[in-house]
């Protein structure tokens, strides 16, 4: 035997031998184990972080009052967290793990649209219930999957929430009739469905508005200056931009560096964002309209949002911003589906929660999973705009409203 | 018995079919859970990778830092189809394979003129070509929401199963491919191109098989991961990262013999998955370091380390050894178009 | 017409910091015949250097460029003098050198995210977001100030290799380094010379880069794409054969913007860079000599 296929037995054997340490004995029940992966390095390690201050201010609390009722046993809940690094690949190996070889109880959903949609077909593989608050992808939740539920309204509502105010805006005749459009959007799901709800609201509108420009751009991209050009060349009145964080940042700097000023100016789900102040300088972020799935001033008029930000000021020190709520709410839906079913069994959880009406600090005050739309969550979004004193009212809906909005732009025309 | 052709190492092949037989029990005799066959299902999948990059890589001596694209594409091709058809999967696989190939054949034919860095840095330039373009198509690839396979119970252990054939077959074509008259041909041609062409070798037919070879191996590699992780998404399938595993598993495991990108893919997707739970972003420094240390010290590979260590006990002859430094010598001697040893023009 | 003026305004202002990025990856291979993978490595190093300096000591990052350059050549030298010089030279080393500098390139790159985080940075001072006027357009004042800056170290370069010993050195040996040797030149150090300077410049463009745009540990891929595709246009060592080729490279990707969809003008740079390669195949390297 030559020594090629001596050790091609060889590594077969080894092979075999390598991956019997692979795979964990299972512990005694004692507690329940939830399972979650997060970006916590990679691009979207800034929110991932975020998210995880949510979950674990949840669990705290939780445990601070004993637990979770399960049945006539009070059980306290721990979170096994990984670092998904922000990559598909990894998200689902990790999944794969927490269900296959570490053996949690739940799994609670991760961060980013991309990830979560990669993430939950190995859940739906595996028959896995996973509860997230980091898809808003619509795309997510028209699988036919039965085990995932999202708490992040779809992104078409964000675009169709913001449009909403700014019809009335140009009903009051603020703005001009018809009312000319660039759009711009990332090439992410995220970046399609905000293109979509805008889109589609101006069909709707019958010549209220026209989209001119219609661009997408590649996420973390370096240089939107021809971008940028041609909206300028297009002389439009809205300017509607779909971005993370980091491009958000770059392209408004570019943006203003560029000259421009439209009467209407939004990033999407961004422009409240202190580190956006920070890079950017305030006077560069007024008036940015942005319209998010939830906002600390709820706390004035919705209790248990005031609870939570009393408690997370309390902890941390600052005030929690959206992503920090929709972690804690995520889990928060978990521990009472678990309570309500009063077992641990996967399929009897689910149940409780196709069905739950559970009062929340989302807007609008109520959490459900309707079954028509694939278990996504539909709560309204709040539309915000940064004022030139550093606030960022809530503007829209009414009955969350605490200030009023400007348009069009005041800054245009000097 | 004449039914062999007259390459074939009886001992070897034995050898080959012995393994298969034993992975195919193993499972069950080890008693697997579901979390570790997963893990050896996704390991023989980047061996038969590997292994089908070290044709391009190793025995043609042309290194590619763009074969993402061909997984890719394969991957999407499948996937397109049993979204669109009710095809038993390893159709599509073949499909995938095939339209990867083509793909392959339609970049590689002009490029694999070039020699040496040459044609590695017009990889890496065509692996992201594609991966731009192929995340712009959204009506192939969904553009990057990705796309989602049907979900169809059970099938991810079976799948244990054909990894294992696809790796089996690929190890019997990376054997037929080194010992056959084409293998040898292809060593005339990592050597000395011109004194390859002289003695009556074509070199552009060889290197347009091996092409297709790869393209298609890689591509029904694509094809398995899309099956397996039953979501792909162009970033992930198209990526640099991707395409960098590949070099990484065959360079480092050693890229002469036949077993070094199998080392090299298991010993790859072992330390990834031990890594991912506690320190997530070092396993690509650490292949950097490993890359590194390789291309310093031992050429060969890992490989070639032990059987630097079998010849000290020895259990290996030397002239076996000398044979394999011949062949494995990362690159060849690729000619450097203009210019000679000294840097004449 | 307006529209016109701008784009090509832009193109040049970019063309700059193209040629100061490109024309290092030049002059490695044009003297060592080494493809320089860890390009994008430094162009990196060199953007977090800047912006440590700015977040720790509140340095200007145009003030930081001798430190960057200085830090960048150190470390040049250092990897030729450590890593590289043990491969054979000559076509067999080629390959291995690459794949050498790309393993650099990975332990770089994943050093940056253990120490600095894979979060997107940016260095900003208060002239950030000011604009200048000129052309009856408003100009970023960064990009001006990197375009006189990449102009500045090209001149000085082109002077450098054409006015000194060294310089001429340095060009005799990318002719012939068996001549040279026998004419007293000691070769080897010419190599950790031109290495240091070519990482130096690489540096430079990453410093240079960030202060117009963000940056993580992956940044300076897409630069050291871009760079192949000026040094294959440009042919190695002319600063004016350099410069054109960035010009060119500059002009399509500000321009691809009328054509195609804002997405795909990344692609542009990729499939330029094959179509030179495969049209052109060897025929610029090797027959240009520096000057």
């Amino acid at each position: 035997m030559t020594p090629t296929t001596r050790i091609l037995t060889a590594a077969a054997l080894s092979l075999g031998a390598a991956t019997l340490r692979i795979g964990a004995a299972q512990a005694a029940q004692n507690t329940i184990k939830i399972g979650a992966t997060l970006p916590l390095t990679g691009a979207e390690a800034r929110i991932g972080g975020f998210y995880k201050e949510g979950y674990e201010y949840a669990f705290e609390q939780q445990n601070k009052e004993g637990g979770v009722k399960v049945g006539d046993k009070t059980m306290k809940v721990e979170l096994q967290l990984l670092d998904d690094t922000s990559t598909q690949s990894t998200a689902q190996s990790l999944a794969d793990r927490l269900i296959n070889s570490d053996k949690v109880n739940f799994l609670l959903g991760t961060y980013a649209t991309n990830l979560v949609e990669a993430q939950s077909a190995i859940v739906e593989q595996n028959q896995m219930l996973y509860v997230n608050g980091g898809g808003a992808a619509s795309a997510i939740y028209k699988r036919g999957y039965k085990w995932v539920f999202g708490l992040l309204a779809p992104v078409e509502l964000l675009a169709d929430s913001m449009m909403k105010w700014i019809d009335e805006q140009q009903k009051a005749g603020k703005l001009p009739k018809p009312a000319k459009i660039a759009l711009l959007w990332e090439n992410t799901s995220h970046g399609k469905d905000f293109r979509k709800g805008v889109s589609e609201f101006a069909k709707k509108s019958g010549g209220g508005y026209e989209v001119v420009v219609d661009e997408s751009f590649e996420l973390n991209g370096k240089d939107f200056s021809a971008l940028l050009g041609k909206v300028k060349a297009a002389n439009v009145d809205l300017f509607l931009s779909d971005s993370h964080l980091p491009d958000y940042i770059t392209m408004q700097r570019q943006y203003v560096t560029s000259g421009m000023c439209h009467k209407i100016l939004s990033y999407g789900a961004r422009g409240s964002e202190k580190q956006a102040a920070e890079a950017l300088g305030r006077k560069n972020v007024e008036y940015i309209l942005s319209a998010v799935w939830w906002s600390p001033l709820l706390g004035q008029k919705n209790e248990i949002a005031k609870e939570f930000v009393a408690g997370f000021k309390a902890k941390h020190g600052r005030e929690p911003e959206w992503y920090q709520a929709m972690g804690f709410e995520t889990a928060r839906a978990l521990f009472t589906a678990i309570e309500q079913a009063g077992t641990l069994d996967k399929a009897k959880v689910r149940e409780k929660l196709v069905v739950m009406k559970l009062p929340s600090l989302l807007p609008g005050g109520e959490l459900t999973f309707p079954a028509e739309f694939g278990q996504q969550s539909h709560a309204p979004f709040v539309v915000q705009q940064n004022q030139p004193d550093g606030s960022a009212p809530i503007i829209a809906p009414a009955d969350a409203a605490t200030g009023k909005g400007v348009a069009p732009n005041p800054n245009c025309g000097k | 018995m004449k039914l062999l052709p007259h390459w074939v190492s009886r001992p070897a092949l034995a050898a080959l079919v012995a393994a298969l037989a034993i992975g195919a029990v193993l499972p069950k005799v080890l008693g697997w859970s579901v979390y570790s066959q997963n893990q050896v299902t996704e390991t023989l999948l980047f061996v038969a990778a590997a292994l089908a990059w070290n044709w391009m890589g190793g025995y043609l001596g042309q290194v590619s830092f763009g074969h993402s694209a061909m997984f890719g594409l394969g991957g999407f091709i499948s996937a397109r189809l049993l979204l669109a058809l009710h095809l038993p999967f390893w159709i599509a696989w073949i499909v995938g394979g095939l339209v990867a190939a083509g793909y392959a054949l339609v970049w590689g034919h002009p490029t694999l003129r070039l020699r040496g860095p040459y044609f590695s840095i017009a990889t890496i330039g065509v692996g992201e070509a594609t991966r731009l373009v192929m995340t712009y198509w959204e009506d192939l690839t969904g553009g990057s929401s990705g796309l989602s396979l049907p979900i169809t119970p059970g099938l991810k252990s079976e799948l244990y199963w054909w990894a294992l054939a696809l790796m089996g077959a690929v190890i019997a074509g990376s054997y037929a491919l080194r010992k056959s008259t084409l293998g040898l041909g292809l060593l005339a041609i990592k050597s000395d191109v011109d004194a390859a062409a002289d003695v009556g070798i074509s070199p552009t037919l060889m290197q347009d098989i091996v092409l297709l070879l790869s393209g298609f191996t890689v591509g029904v590699c694509g094809a398995f991961y899309a099956s397996y992780q039953n979501f792909i998404e162009p970033g992930d399938m198209f990526g640099f990262d991707r395409s960098i595993s590949f070099v990484l598993m065959a360079v480092i495991g050693g890229v002469g013999t036949i077993i070094g990108p199998a080392f090299g893919a298991v010993v790859f997707v072992m330390l990834r998955q031990y890594l991912i739970g506690s320190y997530p972003q070092l396993y690509l420094g650490i292949y950097g370091v490993l890359l590194i240390v390789v291309i310093l010290f031992e050429p060969l590979g890992m490989m070639g380390l032990f059987f630097r260590i079998a010849r000290r006990f020895g259990l290996l002859r030397p002239e076996v050894e000398a044979t394999l430094e011949a062949k494995a010598a990362v690159g060849g001697a690729a000619a450097d178009p203009g210019a000679r040893e000294g840097g004449a023009p | 017409m307006q529209r016109f003026t701008e784009l090509v305004v832009a193109a040049v202002l970019l063309a700059g910091l193209y040629a100061t990025m490109a024309y290092g990856l030049g002059l490695i291979y044009g003297v060592l015949r080494v493809v320089n993978l860890n390009h994008g490595g430094i162009i990196m190093a060199g953007a977090y250097v800047g912006w440590l300096l700015h977040e720790k000591f509140g340095i200007d990052p145009y003030l930081s460029i001798p430190a960057v350059v200085a830090v960048s050549f150190v470390l040049g030298i250092a990897i030729y003098r450590g890593l590289v010089r043990h491969l054979p030279r000559g076509p067999a080393g080629a390959v291995q050198s690459l794949l050498l500098l790309f393993g650099v390139w990975l332990v770089l790159r994943n050093a940056a995210y253990l120490l600095f985080t894979g979060n997107d940075q940016t260095i900003r001072t208060e002239y950030s977001t000011r604009s200048v006027a000129a052309f009856g357009l408003a100009l970023s004042v960064n990009r001006v100030a990197v375009f006189g800056i990449a102009v500045l170290t090209l001149v000085v370069l082109h002077l450098f290799l054409t006015r000194t010993f060294t310089g001429k050195a340095i060009r005799a040996v990318a002719q012939n380094a068996d001549s040279c040797t026998l004419v007293g030149v000691d070769v080897e150090r010419i190599y950790s010379l031109t290495f240091g300077i070519g990482t130096a410049l690489a540096g430079l463009a990453g410093l240079l880069g960030a202060s117009l745009f963000s940056f993580n540990p992956s940044y300076g891929s897409g630069d050291l794409l871009k760079s192949f595709v000026i040094v294959v246009l440009g042919g190695l060592g002319s600063v004016m054969g350099t410069a054109a080729a960035a010009l060119i490279l500059a002009l399509v990707e500000v321009f691809a913007i009328l054509a195609l969809p804002s997405y795909l003008t990344g692609a542009v740079g990729f499939v330029l860079l094959v179509l030179v390669l495969v049209l052109r195949p060897g025929g610029l390297f090797g027959h240009r000599v520096l000057g």
